[in-house]
């Protein structure tokens, strides 16, 4: 009974994400991210009995019930502004309103700059519910054989090699496959009870990469479509919005000490980049270089949500080349000031990836940790092939 | 006339129902004034939209999400004030 209900929720989240995607009008630009968030809700908060998973779904759902109420208050706006003003004034004060309106309802659902405060609470309070619970599951025989089913499923489908579930989501992205490869090669050295369940992290890997997807693909078709015209106060918000969440993701990462926390706030920066590649538009590669970047951000971030230990040098390394596409559009065009802030803000960010690599490769006591001695067979060289022909193939 | 009045009928609700989702201790308040800035959007559309009525479903939907984690929240702390949840802070 309770595995219909989880199954369920993913299902339908992927759903909402894959109709946010294919929206060709309000309606369905409202109801998609709303079916969305709502099983967001839903999977955010699957584990009752955990009371910080309670609280960071309650942050998560008072947030995103306001920016979802903002947005709709924007498309009535829209909807009034269409059938008030004739179709030659475009530069009038409702569409403005409109725009601002749209902007922060997509804003909360995007997370650039300032409104992130939910998000690392949210990583952090789902991620020790679910990493807890599972410890506790595996590491006692009499619960296992009760019918706990998510749990069940999740480590069964885990020790058997199958992710099929995982494979829904490839519908948003193809780079989820490079996630199922590196799944199944890790099932090899995993020696320790940290390394089994640090692979644990799909749901919250899963939900934080869907949601920017999705919310980043409804962002450029709202604001290249229907806000044609007016491109120039948009431009100005958007860049706003991600010189914000470049500088504050970056820096507030630097101090975190928990890593989920860390991992949180780096995404918000990641989100920043994503923002540039949104801005430059269609006319010199902008939106392919953000869906490269995309693709590089996704296998990353599900990577490091998934198999944290394993983090390696390489996923960074990828991730550049899709932020030095990016940039490179973001000059052409003529954002000279936010690309350089974004070149900043990148060299900051490698100071705490080489800190987490750091502590992988020495440990508390500074010795070579196990993982490092099990390095010869890691997934990252598979990982290493299929980034690399993304990136032939798109050079 | 009549497009101004609603206009500013349905602007004050969505500000009392902001303020009050921002500053309110008690969950089900928060949840009530959730309720309230979906309904003052919802008086806003003239033209006999069938929006309307999708913004009425997915209110009705997310006030039953939002049930569930009070409920849920109940459980566990038996209380539902909302200036208690300091666990997550860093």
């Amino acid at each position: 009974m309770a595995i219909a209900e989880f199954l369920l929720f993913v299902l339908t989240t992927t759903l909402g994400g894959m109709f946010l995607c294919g929206a060709n009008d309000l309606i369905t630009i409202f109801v998609a991210p709303e079916c969305f968030s709502l099983c967001s809700y839903l999977l955010s908060g699957y584990t009752k009995k955990d009371v910080r998973s309670n609280e960071a779904t309650t942050k998560y759902l008072l947030m995103g019930g306001a920016s979802s109420s903002i947005l709709v208050h924007e498309i009535e706006l829209q909807e009034i502004v269409n059938g008030l003003i004739n179709t030659q004034m475009y530069n009038s004060p409702g569409i403005s309103i409109a725009l601002i309106f749209i902007t922060v309802g997509i804003g909360f659902k995007l997370f650039p700059g300032p409104s992130h405060q939910w998000t690392p609470d949210l990583y952090e309070g789902m991620l020790h519910s679910w990493f807890s619970s599972f410890r506790d599951y595996e590491c006692n025989r009499s619960i296992r054989r009760q019918k706990d089913h998510p749990k069940m499923i999740i480590s069964w489908l885990l020790r058997t090699n199958q992710i099929r579930w995982f494979f829904f989501s490839i519908f948003l992205t193809c780079s989820y496959g490079t996630k199922v490869e590196k799944i199944e090669k890790n099932q090899s050295f995993t020696t320790t009870d940290e390394g089994f369940l640090e692979k644990l992290r799909i749901i919250v890997a899963f939900l934080s990469v869907t949601s920017k997807v999705a919310a980043s693909a409804s962002a450029t078709r709202i604001f290249y479509i229907p806000f044609y015209f007016s491109s120039n106060e948009w431009h100005i918000l958007l860049e706003i919005l991600a010189i914000l969440s470049m500088i504050l993701g970056n820096l507030i990462a630097i101090t975190q000490t928990s890593m989920k926390r860390m991992l949180a706030y780096s995404s918000i920066g990641q989100i920043g980049y994503v923002i540039i590649g949104i801005i430059v538009g269609d006319s010199n590669g902008g939106y392919a270089s953000m869906i490269t970047y995309m693709l590089f951000y996704i296998s990353m971030n599900l990577g490091t949500f998934a198999c944290i230990v394993l983090f390696g040098g390489l996923p960074p390394l990828a991730g550049f080349f899709g932020k030095l596409h990016l940039f490179w559009c973001g000059w052409q065009v003529g954002l000279y000031f936010l690309v350089s802030i974004g070149l900043l803000t990148s060299v900051v960010s490698i100071y705490y990836y080489l800190k987490i690599i750091k502590l992988l490769m020495t440990g508390r006591n500074q010795e070579i940790t196990p993982h490092v001695r099990n390095y010869k067979r890691s997934p990252l060289r598979s990982t290493n092939s299929i980034e690399l022909s993304i990136l032939f193939f798109q050079n | 006339m009549m497009l101004e009045h609603i206009l500013v009928l349905s602007a004050y609700l969505f500000s009392i129902g902001i303020y009050g989702l921002i500053t309110s201790r008690n969950m089900v308040r928060a949840l009530m004034c959730l309720e309230l800035i979906l309904n003052a959007v919802n008086i806003n559309f003239l033209k006999g939209n069938i929006f309307s009525i999708f913004v009425i479903a997915i209110a009705a939907a997310e006030a039953s999400i939002g049930s569930a984690i009070v409920s849920s929240i109940y459980r566990n702390r038996k209380s539902t004030r909302i200036n208690q949840s300091t666990l997550l802070n860093k």
